[in-house]
């Protein structure tokens, strides 16, 4: 019995040693103030909202103003969670292979900012940002001289032309398609099946290309966008030697700075300088660093411990688009010398609790709704005040015409919600319209928002209905136009900087079909008649059309409430130089890196 | 294993009960005679360790079951989220970041044992409610895989032959089975077919697929273990003796086989059912369990690794709960066994 007994109180003595661990960890939190001033965040935002101005020849000659104290050399290692979605330039729309885009391939087109966030477009490819005529209908762009891929082989207005025909392609599926669209209606891919690989081509009264050095696209309308349009990743040019169709997913040619040594999709890739760059012909990118080495498969939690603790590799770690894990905010936040290595800003997303407006047909109830969300609480989850902010509207901060005041349902003055207000306007509903089916995604996160909307809309006396949706396939579950779900959280963010980018996609009710952004169904003449009159509009009187269709929008229709803005907090090693916000891409701006030694 | 016939300084036989023992033998020496039931008790309750885990895991399933009660003391509940409450906007429990203020994870007389970062929610009622839940499903599942395992391994083992050799590869049929992505994928399926889109997945719809699928992907261990250990049984003298003497099988396996099984038994239940608490809380996790809000223990334990830097209280509460409960369930189950057996202990 003696050697039992033993056992039993070595047992206990272990117990207690674990426990008193886990005390020592603690002291009293006093509640440390964040520090984060959302008003701060938002004048800061207000550069990124601004409308961005078309650069002309002067403005798009490389090379590009050096970056000040930056050094050549060495090797930046990119930490991401999971693997590229794409490398094939056509069908990348994801910020993840964006931002590796930004290194790697070229467009028309591309991005320009400077140092106080102010954005333009300036020509990348082109010689200048694209000469409209024509009232717009008409675009023409001029290749610069001695551009060429990373084999050697000059660009020409062909590997333009074949850039722009693979789009409709079968096997390219995932991109964005504004442009094929814009050129050959929505059936786009019956206009041209092969996606000029057999020889057929589109005819010169859509897509001309003159002479070796010319581009000229013809629309139907009016397309005063497009050169932001072409400075999407999803843009960037294909030459035409060296497509191998669904195989470039795995060796896509590099026009950029750099081009791929290595690639092991899921595991590492591998980046070197592309030789055959030439930084004159540049006026955005630079070439400091040797390479870029992504290892994926790192979760965000390391990350954000690894590059806190910074410490030999971390030193020249960077984060592709994770960001400052949420439970670890505060570990750097209240760390001076981590906090100084972070960037910081809005993401274009939106997050909203939209509405299937073919099932919710009481106005009163999403009215009611939309006053009762608790915002707090989701953005809680989020990470607080640097993970995003309270949403009182459709517009986010880095969108053209976002208006921080406009809040038709005092969102701002009570975020956890206005039971008060939302019971008076459920008062005279029936019964049987309160029941509300609420959809998420069934993984840890998904759940805890349902914690959240159920708790919230249950005091206003909404039955809510919570039904879980694999997480994997969530937004192509309430994509479906039948789908039996009322409400579902959603987030969209512009493309460019430009409410046709959000209105459009989402509100369109044209655009109500299975997999759809316009995950509310909304059907509205008006907003139709709003977003046909705003695309055609210059970008002064289109601020105006977007603003009234927002407002109509917002207090007419109601096709979502929205929630919150989401934010971006991410951190990098203390020898990376030349960190800062991008306003385009909404995440460390990559091309100006260079490691300090 | 010590062999049932010993008969032990006590004089009774350890086991067999009711075969002829010491108490048919009226001397005028007064010998009072204990069944085995008595022997053991009076001998577990020398055993101070067992008793004081006894008491302890008693006293865990008494509150567990008196959950609403206990949390009536306190006067919180585990699903009003008391940090993001406009109704409890004077009384903050919730910094910026959504970590508890305070010492301790927010451990106030409000709230005991502080509360949950992001939410506020109130620990102390979510442990209660979540003990209960978790500790009673696997309470049940655990019995029913004891049940079926026990009932199983002793048909196929005392049989033997034909039966045993088909029982065998059905066990083997459903050990094939891996259990927690039959579930995963499994669960599904199931809810779609029974359960309306438009409403909600009810909480007993949950509990009892997990009953039901644990309970048929677990009880292959207790009826391999059971098996064996029948088969070596079943060649020893005393159960020939007891054939010869015309015993019906049925009574052969009651009275003379299975109180000789009762120590394996005891070892696997004491195991199996801290880890069914395990695997329902993964369930939880992998979203095919019980889903938020209905508090689970598991998870809880598993959402306080997350926190385990910022707010280690978090992790403290449930995790102590936890070790303690684990620990005295095995300390008992060793208490127990040495009391049916005491040979067989160290």
């Amino acid at each position: 019995m003696m050697s039992h007994r033993a056992r039993g109180a070595r047992a206990v003595v272990i117990a207690i040693a674990a426990g008193s661990l886990a005390l020592t960890g603690c002291s009293k939190n006093e509640g440390g103030k964040s520090g984060r001033d959302s008003k701060k965040d938002q004048k800061e935002a207000a550069v990124q909202s601004k409308a961005v101005t078309y650069v002309d020849a002067a403005g798009s000659t490389g090379p590009a103003k050096d970056v000040p104290g930056a050094k050549p050399g060495g090797t930046i290692t990119i930490y991401q969670e999971a693997g590229l979605s794409h490398l094939d330039p056509a069908q990348i729309y994801v910020s993840d292979a964006g931002q590796v885009a930004n290194l790697l391939f070229r467009r028309l087109t591309q991005f320009q900012e400077d140092d106080k966030g102010n954005v333009s477009v300036v020509g990348d490819l082109a010689t200048d940002s694209g000469k409209s005529s024509d009232g717009g209908k008409t675009w023409t762009f001029t290749l610069k001289d001695g551009i060429k891929d990373e084999n050697g082989n000059p660009i020409t207005s062909a590997d333009v032309r074949h850039t722009v025909e693979r789009q409709y392609a079968k096997f390219i599926f995932d991109g964005p398609t504004y442009l094929q669209t814009w050129l050959s209606g929505a059936d786009y891919r019956k206009a041209l099946p092969g996606g000029g690989f057999d020889g057929k081509h589109l005819p010169a009264s859509v897509l001309d290309t003159p002479d070796d050095k010319t581009v000229v696209f013809h629309f139907d309308q009016a397309r005063p966008d497009l050169p932001q349009t072409l400075a999407m990743a999803g843009y960037a040019v294909v030459p035409a030697k060296g497509d191998t169709k669904e195989g470039y997913e795995k060796k896509p040619v590099a026009t950029g700075p750099y081009k791929i040594a290595e690639n092991k999709p899921g595991k590492t890739l591998k980046m070197v300088k592309n030789t055959n760059w030439d930084p004159k012909t540049d006026s955005v990118r630079h070439q400091y660093v040797d390479g870029f080495t992504i290892q994926f498969g790192v979760t965000e939690s390391t990350q954000t411990k690894r590059l806190i603790a910074d410490k030999g590799e971390n030193r020249n770690a960077i984060q592709l688009t994770n960001g400052v894990e949420a439970t670890q905010i505060q570990d750097v936040v209240n760390n001076p010398e981590a906090s100084k290595r972070t960037v910081k800003g809005y993401q274009p997303y939106v997050m909203t609790l939209a509405f299937n407006l073919d099932r919710v047909k009481d106005k009163k109830v999403r009215e009611a709704i939309t006053y009762a969300v608790n915002s707090k609480s989701l953005i809680a989850g989020e990470g607080g005040a640097y993970g995003g902010d309270v949403a009182p509207n459709y517009f986010a901060p880095t969108l053209p015409g976002y208006e921080a005041s406009y809040d038709p349902y005092g969102r701002l003055k009570t975020p956890q919600g206005n039971i008060a207000k939302a019971k008076e306007t459920l008062k005279d509903v029936p019964a049987g319209e309160k029941k509300i089916v609420f959809a998420y995604p069934n993984s840890e996160a998904g759940q805890k928002r349902k914690v959240a909307i159920e708790d919230a809309l249950t005091k206003v006396g909404i039955d809510v209905v919570a039904k879980e949706v694999d997480s994997a396939s969530y937004y192509e579950q309430i994509g479906k136009l039948d789908n039996p779900y009322d409400a579902y959280i959603t987030g969209w963010g512009q493309d460019w900087p430009s409410p046709g980018t959000v209105v459009t996609p989402i509100y369109d009710g044209t655009q109500v079909f299975d997999g759809s952004a316009n995950y509310s169904h909304v059907k509205d003449p008006k907003v139709d008649a709003l977003i046909k009159k705003a695309l055609t509009q210059n970008p002064t009187d289109a601020a105006k059309t977007w603003k009234e269709a927002h407002h109509y929008l917002l207090e007419n229709v109601i096709p979502a409430a929205p929630l919150w803005y989401t934010k971006q907090f991410q951190i990098s090693g203390s020898n990376v130089g030349g960190a800062r916000y991008g306003s385009v891409s909404s995440l460390i701006d990559i091309n100006r890196l260079y490691l300090k030694s | 294993m010590t062999s049932p016939i010993d008969i032990e300084g006590g004089g009774a036989s350890v086991v067999v009960d009711g075969a002829p023992g010491p108490e048919t033998k009226s001397e005028p020496v007064k010998l009072a005679g204990r069944s085995p039931g008595q022997l053991m008790w009076l001998r577990f309750k020398r055993d101070r360790t067992g008793v004081i885990c006894a008491v302890v895991v008693i006293g865990y399933f008494v509150v567990a079951l008196l959950a609403p009660l206990l949390v009536k003391l306190s006067g919180t509940d585990p699903y009003t989220l008391y940090g993001q409450d406009p109704t409890y906007a004077d009384k903050p429990v919730l910094d910026e970041f959504g970590l508890p203020l305070g010492y301790l994870g927010g451990v106030s007389g409000d709230h005991w044992f502080g509360v949950e970062p992001q939410y506020g929610r109130d620990l102390y009622a979510m442990l209660l409610y979540g003990m209960r839940t978790s500790l009673y499903m696997a309470l049940g599942i655990t019995v029913l895989i004891m049940v079926t395992g026990i009932l199983i391994g002793l048909i196929g083992g005392y049989f033997g032959g034909r039966t045993d050799y088909w029982i065998g590869r059905g066990t083997d049929f459903f050990l094939s089975f891996p259990q927690q992505l039959f579930f995963i994928a499994f669960m599904p399926v199931v809810t779609s077919f029974f359960v309306n889109p438009r409403e909600e997945t009810p909480t007993y719809f949950r509990a009892l697929a997990m009953l039901i699928v644990l309970w048929l992907l677990g009880w292959m261990g207790m009826a391999r273990l059971v098996r064996s250990t029948v088969l070596s049984l079943r060649e020893r003298e005393f159960v020939e003796a007891a054939k010869v003497s015309g015993a019906s099988p049925w009574r052969i396996v009651r009275k003379e086989i299975l109180p000789n099984v009762v120590t394996p038994i005891l070892v696997q239940f004491t195991y199996q059912l801290p880890s069914t608490i395990l695997s329902i809380a993964f369930l939880s996790f992998a979203g095919v369990g019980f889903v938020e809000p209905t508090p689970d223990w598991g998870r809880l334990f598993a959402a306080g690794a997350r926190y385990a830097e910022q707010d280690p209280a978090f992790m403290f509460f449930p995790g102590v709960a936890l070790v303690i409960f684990v620990l005295c369930f095995n300390l008992l189950g060793d208490s127990v066994r040495d009391a049916f057996d005491p040979k067989s202990g160290r």
